[in-house]
């Protein structure tokens, strides 16, 4: 049986630079499919990915070994992806209030014709930021609604309820296009 | 229960996260209330096409250059370590201890030298080469050199005498007084 995240990290930091790799390759597409589905582009996907385990690897010293190793790339990872979002945001001028609040009409109204994935990945990234969170930690990533609030840093109940939006959110999205 | 409690639950009862009896109630209500069914089976739909959407694999090379990504961006990250504790990292500490080490000995064994310039002979070299007192006493000149010396001012010659011995040809000079 291989070592677990915590052997390794310890190994890492006595200067065991095979462990550092071990622990990069066991996360990796994991990370970058959690970052891929907040952000929705390969580029910011990858460099979010990168970001998420230099800073992991810089600041593992304050890892408290509360959660599991896992678990804490992925509070880096959402942190991070919720300050890529905000940039974004600023970015491109848009009000990050008007883009939760958008109509589903209006969405489904720019995309019509196209492929139902396309649609249904459009209205995702249409989703408030904490309600995407839990609805990708939720369904792609399989997680219990505790430990998406170890990972969100709210309350299991506030979990469930974001997850709970986010699927009413896409049903109704769902439900006025295809009226 | 009312159509408006189901609506509340309907996510944690496709996903059976509520209590068996709570579960019950609600299939009961679905099988007499086909406006329910339907808003049910919307949100079935929903979970069913979000969990089919899959993210694109970026291919093998991205995934074997990612560690490597990841180590070069994190040295670019980490503040640059002192001068002075760089040296003491890596594989620079052993023989920089030999070089300190060395330098050391040769510095200590060269400053010996120079406070025992004046230090008496080990025993067994005083036993092989001991000099007789007259040896000693008399300073390097000829016997015509040094009358001469002595006559011009015996003072003098007195004080250069003294100048010119050890601390153990005094000791022997004097040792009977």
């Amino acid at each position: 049986m291989g070592e677990s995240d915590n052997q390794l990290l310890d190994r890492y930091s006595a200067g065991d630079e095979a462990a550092f790799e071990e622990l990069v390759r066991r996360h990796q597409k994991i990370i970058y499919n959690l970052a891929h589905r907040m952000l929705d582009n390969h580029a910011d996907a990858a460099d979010l990915a990168q970001r998420t385990f230099v800073q992991a690897f810089l600041h593992y010293q304050s890892f408290k070994r509360e959660s599991s190793f896992r678990t804490w790339l992925y509070q880096i990872c959402i942190n991070l992806c919720r300050n890529a979002i905000r940039d974004r945001a600023y970015r491109t001028h848009e009000d990050i209030h008007e883009m939760e609040l958008a109509d589903p009409q209006d969405t489904f109204a720019d995309v019509a014709g196209t492929e139902l994935k396309d649609r249904m990945g459009r209205v995702i990234h249409t989703l408030p930021a904490r309600q995407k969170e839990a609805l990708v930690l939720r369904v792609y990533h399989d997680h219990a609604f505790e430990e998406i609030g170890t990972i969100m840093r709210c309350s299991e109940g506030a979990a469930k309820a974001n997850y709970h939006h986010a699927v009413d959110h896409l049903r109704r999205a769902l439900a006025s296009n295809e009226e | 229960m009312t159509c408006h409690e189901i609506k509340n639950v309907t996510v944690p009862y496709l996903e059976l996260d509520l209590e068996p009896s709570r579960i019950r109630d609600i299939t009961l209500h679905l099988d007499g209330c086909a406006e329910c069914r339907v808003d049910m089976e919307a949100v079935r739909q929903v979970l069913v096409r979000v969990k089919g959407l899959a993210v694109p694999d970026p291919g093998d090379r991205f995934w074997d250059d990612f560690p490597d990504r990841v180590r070069l961006e994190l040295a670019r990250e980490r503040p640059p370590i002192p001068f002075s504790l760089r040296l003491w990292k890596g594989r620079a500490v052993w023989p920089m201890a030999l070089a300190a080490t060395m330098l050391f000995v040769v510095g200590a064994w060269s400053l010996a030298g120079l406070f025992d310039r004046g230090s008496p002979p080990s025993q067994s070299s005083t036993v092989a080469q001991t000099p007789t007192v007259a040896e000693y006493d008399l300073p390097q000149l000829d016997e015509a050199e040094w009358q001469q010396f002595w006559d011009e001012d015996p003072d003098l010659a007195l004080a250069d005498m003294a100048a010119g011995l050890d601390r153990q040809a005094v000791d022997r000079l004097f040792k009977d007084i």
